[in-house]
């Protein structure tokens, strides 16, 4: 029963409390990482791993914080952990680690994980946090994989590098009735732009989330 | 009443137990590990070197380094000599691989520190190849790469990497569309003066037919990435430069 | 010369919000009125004015590979960049509860005036960003650190202050409802950073090794006798 109470944890980040486009939280991750679908695609999956670990940590450790610096215990916290696991990988995976250190700073500075602790795992058990945790890193990851697709297909024609639009320079596919590739696409302030379509899109079907 | 947990007793308990945990979790996890990563990391650097200089297992798009369980049999079959230039002092040293090029850099930026410069030197099917470490910046952060010549300072291959630079786009200088345009590029131009190789955008030649044009195609979206590879490879392979210039005109 | 341009390149060309993208969320969440975002974009300049040059001493002092040689020649071998994030991390946290403190006490007025922004500045990635990016560039020396924290801290004041003087004014605009307030100002935001690219080609170049730091005639002659061998001694 306790399962399905807490479901709407999992379920609302995905929709009508999106951690992106509702909360304002992992902004500057979400612009930077998106020009390819793949590397939206890894760090949803490694934001998914932090913040739900990240969320039981802390919600285990509620009572025993100091409120007068909780935020630097919580953003130690998460430091620690992502070096840790990022030094494990180097020594024994390291094929693995070249491939996610470049995120290690992205998430360690991702204000989503912040957000989170701070307005959640704070005041929670560690399994509702959890819930919350995954639910919201599957809503950022949502929109995060959302956008990739869409700067990566019209920016360079491909999808998870494969050229689903046919090939640019020998004029195949699309590309033959004289389509080119938008170059701008790929640049971060179309990520924004890309954004903020989104926002009208889900506004536009939930009339309820329009501010005034 | 206040909460237990508000006492400024508390908290100054907390903040030193708190540093304590974390800095010997942390600093034991640094130590335990350092042998295995400092191995992995030297078995790339050797890696790394063979495949600038194109000992690699490449096969059709994508980067493939020689397996780790042969690389220390091939790194000695391949590279024949190892030398440190250091001044007018040239050594021989079998592990002038390891030198820090970033200590270097930073070391020589004092007036009284004359800098190591490694070169090394590989033969492969007859052929010499000069291979070069350099390091530079690039948006986020450290870039660095191996760049194989031969005497006429004429890219046989490069291997560039990357510390921190945005996925999908900066990253990307570590692909090989990105690396093999290198391959064939005249680090001289016509008249024998160094310009080094400029990644540019707006480039007439985006398939880079043109080899001698001292110029490649950049990645859209990754400006800063791209200048910090032109820097990269204009300021330190200057310092090399004196020697090829000096073979071409003897 | 170099401050003057360090100075200008981390205000327009660098700018934290529009050309790196950093601190976007409390950028996006403080820009509604005009009078919080000077509150809020003031404090941080201040805190990375601070906290950069800060970390530089700490960086150079304790946590780079070699930083630790004061101590004693034993030492120089020490490398503990790993703790970089932490100790960085640390640093903020604690010069922001400092600053809240002191404020607090000497001038209520301001304290009240910036109060609520303050420990919201913590967790503003840009200020994490400033040290990072100090540690990253390599930048040499402390002057330099201390130019460039305040002039990303500008360049973020002048990001935040831009768009909440657009947002003040949109209100009187017709934008569609579904996209009034967070997703027109993302795209806003958006064209404004495109604006920003075009500073981008202002002061590059440099970077040129001086020619009496090649190789020396002495060491080539040397090289080519080492190469010399290797013809000779194998196939």
């Amino acid at each position: 029963m306790g399962l399905f109470k807490d479901s709407n944890l999992i379920t609302d980040p995905l929709t009508d409390d999106n951690p992106i486009t509702i909360q304002v939280l992992g902004i500057c991750s979400a612009l930077a990482i998106t020009a390819e679908l793949e590397a939206s695609i890894v760090m949803a999956i490694a934001v998914l791993f932090v913040l739900g670990v990240g969320n039981v940590i802390i919600s285990l450790m509620r009572n025993i914080i100091p409120s007068k610096i909780r935020i630097i215990v919580q953003l130690i916290i998460v430091a620690a952990l992502v070096i840790i696991v990022d030094l494990i990988l180097k020594a024994f995976a390291y094929q693995l680690s070249k491939t996610l250190s470049v995120f290690v700073g992205l998430i360690i500075t991702n204000c989503i994980i912040m957000g989170r602790f701070e307005a959640f795992a704070l005041a929670n058990k560690p399994w509702r946090s959890f819930l919350d945790g995954i639910g919201n890193a599957a809503g950022y990851g949502v929109i995060l994989i959302i956008v990739g697709f869409f700067r990566e297909l019209l920016g360079s024609g491909t999808l998870l590098g494969f050229k689903v639009l046919g090939d640019s320079i020998e004029k195949t596919g699309v590309y033959a009735y004289g389509y080119e590739n938008n170059g701008f696409m790929l640049l971060a302030p179309m990520a924004l732009i890309t954004l903020g379509i989104i926002i009208w899109i889900q506004r536009s079907k939930n009339k309820a989330l329009i501010e005034d | 009443m206040e909460k237990r947990t508000d006492k400024n007793s508390y908290t100054i308990l907390f903040a030193i137990g708190m540093v304590l945990v974390v800095g010997s979790i942390l600093a034991f996890a640094a130590s335990a590990l350092k042998p295995n990563i400092d191995e992995n990391k030297r078995l790339e650097k050797q890696q790394n070197i063979l495949y600038a200089m194109g000992v690699n297992d490449n096969e059709e798009s994508s980067v493939a380094m020689i397996s780790t369980d042969v690389v220390a049999d091939k790194f000695s079959e391949y590279i024949v000599k190892q030398l440190v230039i250091k001044g007018d002092d040239v050594r021989v040293d079998d592990q002038a691989y390891l030198i820090d090029i970033k200590k270097e850099q930073t070391a020589a930026k004092s007036k009284s520190y004359e800098r190591q410069l490694p070169l090394f030197i590989g033969k492969k099917e007859g052929k010499i190849s000069y291979i070069v470490p350099v390091r530079g910046k690039g948006l986020w952060d450290a870039i660095w790469a191996y760049v194989a010549m031969d005497e006429n300072m004429i890219v046989q291959g490069v291997f560039m990497d990357h510390k921190g630079e945005t996925p999908g786009l900066g990253a990307n200088i570590n692909q090989r569309f990105f690396m093999d345009d290198f391959i064939g590029e005249h680090l001289l131009d016509d008249s024998g003066k160094f310009v080094g190789i400029n990644v540019s955008k707006g480039n007439a030649d985006p398939t880079n037919i043109d080899r001698t044009d001292n110029a490649v195609d950049a990645i859209a979206g990754a400006t800063i990435t791209g200048d910090g590879v032109s820097a990269m490879i204009r300021a330190e392979l200057k310092v090399y430069s004196s020697y090829f210039i000096h073979l071409k005109n003897n | 010369m170099e401050y003057i341009e360090l100075f200008f390149k981390s205000i327009f060309i660098d700018n934290m919000v529009f050309a790196t993208f950093l601190g976007m969320c409390s950028y996006l969440a403080v820009s509604k009125k005009v009078t919080t975002a000077v509150g809020l974009g003031a404090a941080v300049i201040f805190v990375l004015a601070i906290t950069v040059p800060l970390n530089w001493l700490l960086d150079k002092y304790l946590l780079q590979p070699g930083a630790l040689s004061w101590l004693g020649e034993e030492y120089a071998t020490y490398d503990l960049s790993f703790l970089s994030f932490i100790m960085f991390i640390a640093t903020i946290a604690t010069m922001v509860q400092l600053v809240e403190i002191v404020v607090e006490k000497f001038s209520p007025s301001l304290y009240n005036s910036l109060g609520i922004f303050l420990p919201l500045i913590a967790v503003n990635c840009a200020i994490l960003g400033g040290s990072l990016f100090m540690q990253s560039r390599e930048i040499p020396t402390f002057g330099e650190a201390t130019v460039y924290g305040i002039g990303s801290g500008i360049g973020w004041f002048l990001a935040i202050l831009a768009i909440a003087a657009i947002r003040e004014k949109i209100r009187y605009s017709n934008v569609p409802a579904p996209l009034r307030g967070l997703g027109i100002t993302f795209i806003i935001t958006g064209l404004m950073a495109i604006g920003f690219m075009s500073f981008g080609g202002m002061l590059t170049g440099g970077g040129d090794a001086g020619d009496e730091n090649v190789i020396s005639q002495t060491a080539i002659e040397k090289i080519k006798k080492e190469v010399e061998q290797i013809d000779n001694s194998k196939n």
